[in-house]
């Protein structure tokens, strides 16, 4: 759709982006963990970039990915990052849009909240927390929001069972 | 006498007090909902109140999750439409839309549809917003006390879901549309239906307008009520008809053109000052325009069928399957496999009821989505909820709430 | 400028792969994720390139040729999108479905038919024909095992091949030609190798059926959890496929090293006794009790003579490693003598194919465990006769496994205390006077170690009957109630320590569990 704005990205921060790639018509860029905050203030505030909308945050769990019909080898492995982050972002102003998508391992899952930059971001981050248990640092309140509280596990990752019940008022027929 | 007065009490008499003596208060903790009759489909709010003035609020979803993403990865692509359907339940036919247009994005299907199966996903979906709207509408003026709009526009709404019933065979729960066009053809003489429905809403929305807009008590409670700026707006991510209350004119029908919206002429209704008063007046006029959309729908709906003729996702004539091998086989695998769309990911929004209703699908080249994750516009409004009653008493958090129209099937998942 | 010569690197659709010499065009083009459809092609089995199925155009040679028999070779360019091999596999499909009864309601393969996926993959055409279709024998009975339906077959002669060079005996083979050929059984033979069941496995389509599982369930509703046979010391790598907590057949897996791509009937018949019988709960002097109850009877009848090295303890050569390691500890810990007990062996199952004449699963696993405990197990004979002097006044017993002689067994009724920890009500746990349940071994992540001395993982399926534990928790529990103190909670901290005992399983590494796969998204089998 606008392949500028990815190569303005890449123009402005090289070695930050790991990769840049156009899929069925979306901008996505990859960018490293630790220099996540810088990107996305740049892409705020830069006047021809101007991503001042926050669509969505979710996470991707790459435990089961075994695609059909690339080469074995996209499959995940174990030393592959499990745990994949995009944020989607819109430009009111220009109309553009963009994915950024960060990897996470799969043992140290924590990112730079965006939210103290788009303050929208606020509870999808607690969702994403709530659902992946991805940690966000510098969010203003990261707790469970569609879980409550006593809930063990993160239920959208792959290992966890789609039929497990962790009902809080024991029930003798659920065991 | 005065001495037990001063222990029971810890203070003078009241006689005694004057301007400057200050009355002990504290802030104290009121709980609104999961069940409440103002908030509409689960939410709970705890507010902090300092007498009727709200100070802060923790606000709750999660009452009505019901693992739609998780139960997305165990169910082929054609099983999933049911669950779409209890998302926005009160718009269904948005939800199908925006999901089979994600799916079909993935398959490289997008812009491939016949004519005629676009123009019946139009018209289902502009039938669906107009019953989202009258619902929310309705059920906000019935929680200010104006009970007679609600019964009138439920009366619409009605008539409106007895059209749908006749289409998908079910008021609510349609599972209509299907990847690739829809599940049936409409029945005979049913557009005719829909203009004649049509014909009837009007004087009804004349009727419900002449009831409210110029009523004081219902624009005492919603002016300057639940104020939001543009710029807040932006940064808070709204879209849809709140957003556009604020000044900030954005619909995706307008400027990221799907379907056979680019052939179709309306107007998108912005207001000014982002209150609880400029919400409920986008809305009715998005009513209106809907209405607008649907008669040039109807007039423009051509001949032709209602699925594309693609062996990967159209099921084999019935008459074929049980005769010949091949199409037995393409109809089991269908069913069973469900329909391969090729790895890859994508994220697809459409307009709904409430704002941007975004389906981010990433698929592995089997037949069930590796994940299908809904960016429903309900939670993402609802977050501002919170900073929306800040300031304002007790009461004014039902319009409030109301005209974010918090969906709890969209919100929660 | 040499290169090493066991490479080869050729041109697919555009696309350079390097390949071991020797390699078939298709399978090179697996490697890069291209899927070229093949009935006959089977990477265990000898080439037929009888289907025709694998058609694809090689440069410089003007016929289409079979990928699957078209071996590698250097700067070699293949194309498979190509306007004429794509027509050619799409005929071949054509043809192959012009006689293919509409069988697809009632037979058993639906779901998992490797028919069904290749002619939606790769033709999805409608039928140009309207001629009535050939009609051959539908339910024949061809074996102890299987049936076959003539008209589903498609003559691609993987059942053939698979009774001659798996098998080694020819009990399979074609009849008749042209539209009336037929697969039948050789003269005068019945399909009753010890193998026969492999064919099912093999035919693409539902022609070959096994009996055992014919019109019990339907393939796309089942689970698949990888997990290994533990019908004798082989140990063949399987898939156990189960729904609803109950395992309905058992297939073999790929491993090169052990079983390859095959099994023998009789361990697939193993799923059986998992719902047979089953021990679901403890027992306290032959009535049914709760773990506590009868965890606190144990802790008392043994803790009276659990120093004396009066205690005797026999390990399971059916148990996994991770339950003897824990019972061996704790044996340890008692002073304890210990035993083996294990099914006797059957000299006659023994060929040089896959079964071994032990059919106990883990003898190399409890003799490397005894060993590296420093621990010489004594035999049954002598646990016969010690039970006849008195010196033992306890047994505990793993698994159910323990062929003791007429008297031997009626001694065990007058000691202190039999403690038996099962699977099954049978054997020692009809007689134990505490009896614990524990989970079989398709119910509970393990090990276990097969005759090559290989250490293999199993996952478990799907959770035990009633209050089943784990062999080594239930282990574990008995220890807190006499006193020891054995703190495991999950099977990977026992490994942990088992490996860290064990030098020859220094190296080893726990792998993560592994969640049943539905069936149904597997595309299809053989």
């Amino acid at each position: 759709m606008s392949k500028k704005v990815l190569d303005a990205l890449v123009a402005k921060f090289g070695d930050a982006i790991e990769k840049v790639e156009q899929v069925h018509g979306d901008e996505v860029a990859w960018i490293k963990r630790d220099k996540l905050t810088a990107v996305a203030t740049a892409l705020r505030d830069d006047a021809a970039l101007a991503f001042d909308a926050p669509v969505f945050v979710t996470c991707i769990d790459r435990l089961d990915w075994k695609p059909v019909g690339v080469p074995p080898s996209e499959a995940w492995t174990e030393d592959k990052p499990r745990f994949e982050v995009c944020y989607q972002l819109r430009s009111t102003k220009h109309k553009h849009r963009i994915r950024l998508k960060i990897a996470l391992p799969e043992n140290d899952a924590r990112l730079a909240s965006l939210t103290p930059i788009w303050v929208g971001f606020d509870w999808q981050e607690r969702e994403t927390f709530d659902m992946y248990g991805i940690r966000f640092e510098g969010h203003p309140d990261l707790r469970r929001i569609y879980m409550y509280e006593e809930f063990v596990g993160y239920p959208l990752r792959k290992d966890y069972p789609k039929d497990k019940r962790q009902p809080l008022v024991r029930r003798p027929d659920l065991v | 006498m005065a001495d037990l007065k001063t222990l029971v009490l810890g203070r003078k008499d009241v006689a005694d007090l004057d301007e400057e003596t200050e009355l002990p208060h504290e802030l104290m903790t009121v709980n609104m909902g999961p069940s409440h009759p103002a908030m509409h489909g689960t939410v709970r709010i705890i507010l902090t109140v300092d007498g009727e003035k709200v100070v802060k609020s923790d606000v709750q979803p999660g009452y009505l999750h019901r693992c739609f993403e998780k139960e997305s990865e165990y169910a082929t692509y054609t099983q999933i439409f049911p669950y779409t359907d209890r998302l926005n339940y009160v718009s269904p036919m948005i939800n199908n839309v925006g999901y089979a247009m994600a799916v079909e994005k993935l398959l490289g299907l997008t812009g491939k549809l016949p004519a005629r199966a676009e123009y019946i996903r139009v018209i289902v979906s502009e039938v669906s917003r107009i019953t989202d709207h009258m619902t929310c509408v309705g059920a906000s003026a019935m929680e200010l006390g104006a009970f007679g709009p609600f019964l009138f526009l439920l009366k619409c709404r009605e008539w409106l879901y007895e059209l749908l019933e006749k289409v998908s065979g079910a008021r609510l729960t349609h599972s209509y549309v299907r990847v690739g066009g829809v599940a049936k053809d409409l029945p005979d003489g049913w557009t005719d239906e829909l203009l004649y429905t049509l014909s009837q809403i009007d004087p009804v929305l004349v009727e419900v307008e002449g009831l409210l807009n110029n009523n004081k008590i219902f624009f005492d409670r919603m002016n300057g009520i639940g104020r939001m700026t543009r710029e807040e707006a932006i940064k808070w991510g709204q879209t849809g008809p709140i957003a556009r209350a604020c000044g900030l004119d954005y619909d995706v029908r307008k400027d990221h053109p799907y379907s056979v919206y680019p052939e179709l002429e309306f107007d998108v209704p912005v207001g000014t000052r982002g209150d609880c008063l400029d919400r409920y007046l986008v809305r009715v006029e998005e009513i209106k325009q809907s209405m607008r959309i649907l008669r040039q729908a109807i007039a423009k709906l051509p001949d032709g069928p209602i699925m594309v003729d693609d062996h990967r996702v159209a099921l084999p004539p019935k008459r074929d399957t049980y005769n010949t091998i091949e199409s037995m086989i393409r109809h089991f695998k269908h069913i069973m496999d469900g329909i391969r769309v090729p790895a890859g990911e994508g994220y697809t929004f459409v307009e709904g009821g409430n704002g941007e209703l975004g389906f981010f699908v990433v698929s592995d080249g089997t037949g069930r989505p590796y994940k299908c994750y809904v960016r429903s516009p309900s939670f993402v409004h609802l977050q501002t909820s919170g900073n929306l009653i800040h300031g304002h008493f007790i009461a004014d958090v039902v319009p409030i709430f109301g005209m974010i129209n918090m969906i709890g099937g969209e919100c929660d998942k | 400028m040499s290169e090493p010569s066991n490479n080869v690197t050729l041109t697919i659709d555009g696309k350079a792969v390097t390949v071991a010499k020797g390699t078939n065009v298709l399978e090179a083009a697996k490697s890069l994720g291209i899927d070229i459809s093949a009935f006959c092609y089977h990477p265990g089995l000898s080439i037929a390139a009888c289907c025709r199925q694998c058609l694809v155009s090689v440069e410089k040679n003007p016929k289409l040729q079979p990928s699957c028999q078209q071996t590698v070779a250097e700067g070699m360019v293949v194309h498979t999108t190509d306007k004429q091999s794509t027509l050619a596999r799409k005929q071949q499909l054509e043809f192959t479905l012009v006689n293919h009864p509409i069988d697809c309601p009632i037979c058993d393969k639906a779901g998992e038919c490797t028919l069904q996926k290749l002619y939606f993959d790769h033709d999805n055409a409608n039928s140009r024909v309207d001629t009535p279709k050939v009609h051959k024998d539908k339910v024949v009975d061809i074996g102890p095992h299987i049936v076959l339906d003539q008209e589903r077959c498609i003559l691609c002669t993987r059942c053939i091949r698979t009774c001659d060079e798996v098998a080694h005996s020819h009990q399979l083979d074609m009849a008749n030609r042209g539209d009336h050929e037929v697969l039948t059984t050789a003269p005068g033979e019945q399909l009753d190798n010890p193998y026969s069941l492999n064919t099912v496995d093999v035919c693409p389509v539902g022609a070959l059926t096994a009996k055992d599982f014919r019109f019990t369930m339907r393939a796309w509703e089942l689970d698949a959890t990888p997990s290994i046979c533990n019908g004798c010391a082989t140990g063949c790598n399987i898939e156990i496929h189960h729904r609803n907590e109950r395992a309905w057949r058992l297939v073999p897996r790929l491993n090169a090293e052990v079983n390859k791509y095959w099994m023998c009937d009789e361990g697939r018949f193993t799923y059986h006794e998992l719902h047979e019988q089953r021990l679901a709960g403890p027992t306290l002097d032959g009535l049914p009790a709760t773990w506590e109850r009868a965890l606190k009877a144990a802790g008392d009848r043994l803790g009276a003579i659990k120093d004396t090295g009066a205690i005797a303890v026999v390990l399971s050569a059916t148990a996994s490693n991770e339950d003897n390691f824990a019972l061996a500890k704790l044996a340890l810990a008692w002073k304890a003598q210990v035993y083996v007990g294990a099914k006797p062996p059957v000299p006659s199952r023994a060929d040089d194919i896959l079964r071994d004449a032990d059919v106990n699963p883990n003898s190399a696993g409890v003799a490397a465990i005894a060993a590296a405990l420093s621990i010489t197990p004594k035999t049954t004979t002598e646990l016969e006769t010690n039970l006849g002097t008195g010196a033992i006044r306890a047994l505990v017993v793993l698994g159910h496994d323990l062929p003791l002689a007429e008297t031997a067994r009626g001694r065990l009724k007058e000691l202190d205390a039999l403690i038996v920890i099962a699977t099954h009500e049978r054997g020692p746990a009809e007689l134990a006077s505490i009896a614990l349940p524990m989970a079989a071994w398709a119910e509970r992540a393990g090990t276990i170690t097969n005759r090559q001395g290989k250490v293999q993982r199993m996952h478990g399926a799907f959770p035990g009957p009633g209050q089943a534990v784990p062999g080594w928790e239930a282990v574990a529990r008995l220890a807190n109630a006499t006193g020891q103190k054995l703190s495991w909670t999950a099977a990977r901290e026992v490994f942990k320590d088992m490996t860290a005992a064990v030098p020859a399983w220094k190296e080893l590494a726990w792998t993560r569990d592994v969640r049943p796969f539905a069936l149904r998204f597997a595309g299809s089998r053989g």
